[in-house]
């Protein structure tokens, strides 16, 4: 950083001064094009994210063979996806929006599947919605697809799209994607939220249940400590339980 | 750079090894974070509601924006880039972090932190507030280390004329 050797002392110190500003001035324009970038990456960040959101479902999960027929929906109810006669009662306290709750399915809902198809089991779902406003109208069109007799695929492809909003368009739209009803009933029962009162019964439900968290699983009535699971585990415990 | 390392003082050479690891875990450390979250929308916003600090529409936005903001900075401190200044950017977002933990703490809510993807509500039992707190006051430190010191290996700071914090 030394200047040429004849230069007075007043010239390196007018050089040094304006070397520093160019220095300082440089920085500003790079601390000021990094913030811009942070900007614009948030920014496009949210874009994206929002249209992720609000997009039409795109994960079509491969139907099951579990036996489907249309369903009762009473208040503080759960609905049965199974066969009714199955030994093994599963019952599943979910939200579908909780995050853990997507993960459950994904890792633990080939097995329960399983059960549920072999017909050794049958899910009892009380479909909490205590996340968002999404989670309330997937829990009322979870209902409504229920009645319809197309509950069980219509579960799958609700945990399958979790990343969703579930807006009304893309409730109905998961209903053709996952092969079930686009009748006039199913429509108005999601657009008018006709089994939101169920859903707040659900809640009340698994208040007095003593459940408080999501996902919660019990076999036959007893709490399954879902920390300390594995696939395998599960499918033995189903396999006792239906021995009994 | 004009002088020779050999010629720094010691502590100036050892400074900038320590600083090197702390960029690139600092880095590392946000970007992985960043990621994580980001791979899930639902999640993200979800884990942001669940501090219970802002309204739902803006927890939501912050929630999506976030771990976008965590990967500007993770990519920027690996690159070595304005490190002082991102590294300054990166402190005030651990305090925040710190303080919304501390927040829910006091508040007696029982949730996950999220901060590496999840979060959400859990059972009373289940909270891991002490260790959320370890790991953020130690990134904590990392970055305000950087703040002091800078200067690294490994940096594209050396080739911009805005060598942030380079003693004269």
């Amino acid at each position: 950083m030394s200047g040429p050797k004849n230069m007075n002392a007043r010239e390196r110190g007018r050089l040094a001064a304006e070397q520093a500003a160019a220095r300082k001035r440089d920085q500003r324009i790079l601390i000021a094009v990094i913030a811009g970038f942070v900007v614009v990456v948030v920014a496009a960040g949210i874009g994206f994210q929002a249209w992720r959101t609000t997009r039409s479902p795109s994960v079509a999960p491969s139907s099951s063979s579990v036996p489907a027929a249309p369903v009762t929906i009473s208040d503080g109810r759960p609905i049965v996806l199974g066969s009714p006669q199955a030994p093994v009662t599963i019952t599943l306290y979910e939200d579908f929006h909780c995050p853990h709750c997507a993960e459950f399915e994904e890792q633990y809902g080939p097995v329960i599947r399983e059960a549920q198809e072999s017909g050794a089991a049958r899910v009892e779902l009380y479909s909490l919605s205590f996340i968002d406003e999404g989670s309330v109208a997937a829990a009322n069109a979870m209902a409504c697809a229920a009645e319809a007799g197309f509950g069980q695929n219509y579960y799958l492809g609700l945990f399958a799209n979790h990343t969703l909003q579930w807006r009304d368009e893309q409730l109905l739209d998961l209903a053709a994607k996952v092969g079930g009803s686009s009748s006039a009933t199913f429509t108005t029962c999601v657009t008018s939220k006709a089994r939101a009162d169920w859903a707040s019964s659900i809640a009340a439900a698994a208040k007095k249940n003593g459940v408080t968290a999501t996902p919660t699983m019990f076999i036959n009535g007893d709490l399954i400590d879902i920390q300390n699971l594995t696939p395998e585990a599960l499918r033995k415990m189903i396999t006792t339980a239906s021995q009994k | 750079m004009s002088s020779p390392a050999i010629t720094e003082p010691r502590f100036a050479a050892v400074a900038r090894w320590v600083s090197t690891g702390a960029r690139l875990v600092l880095g590392g450390v946000f970007l992985v974070a960043g990621v994580l979250k980001a791979v899930d929308p639902q999640s993200s916003a979800a884990a942001v509601r669940a501090y219970q600090l802002l309204p739902n529409s803006l927890a939501t936005v912050v929630g999506w924006g976030l771990p976008f903001a965590e990967i500007a900075l993770g990519l920027l401190l690996l690159a070595g880039i304005a490190t002082r200044a991102v590294a300054a950017a990166a402190a005030m977002l651990l305090v925040v972090f710190i303080a919304a933990v501390v927040s829910v703490a006091a508040r007696g809510l029982s949730i996950d932190c999220g901060c590496f993807g999840g979060g959400g509500e859990v059972a009373p039992g289940q909270t891991t507030y002490g260790i959320e707190l370890v790991r953020d006051a130690g990134l904590l430190l990392l970055a305000v280390w950087l703040v002091w010191q800078p200067r690294s290996w490994l940096a594209l700071d050396r080739f911009a004329g805005a060598r942030t914090g380079a003693p004269q």
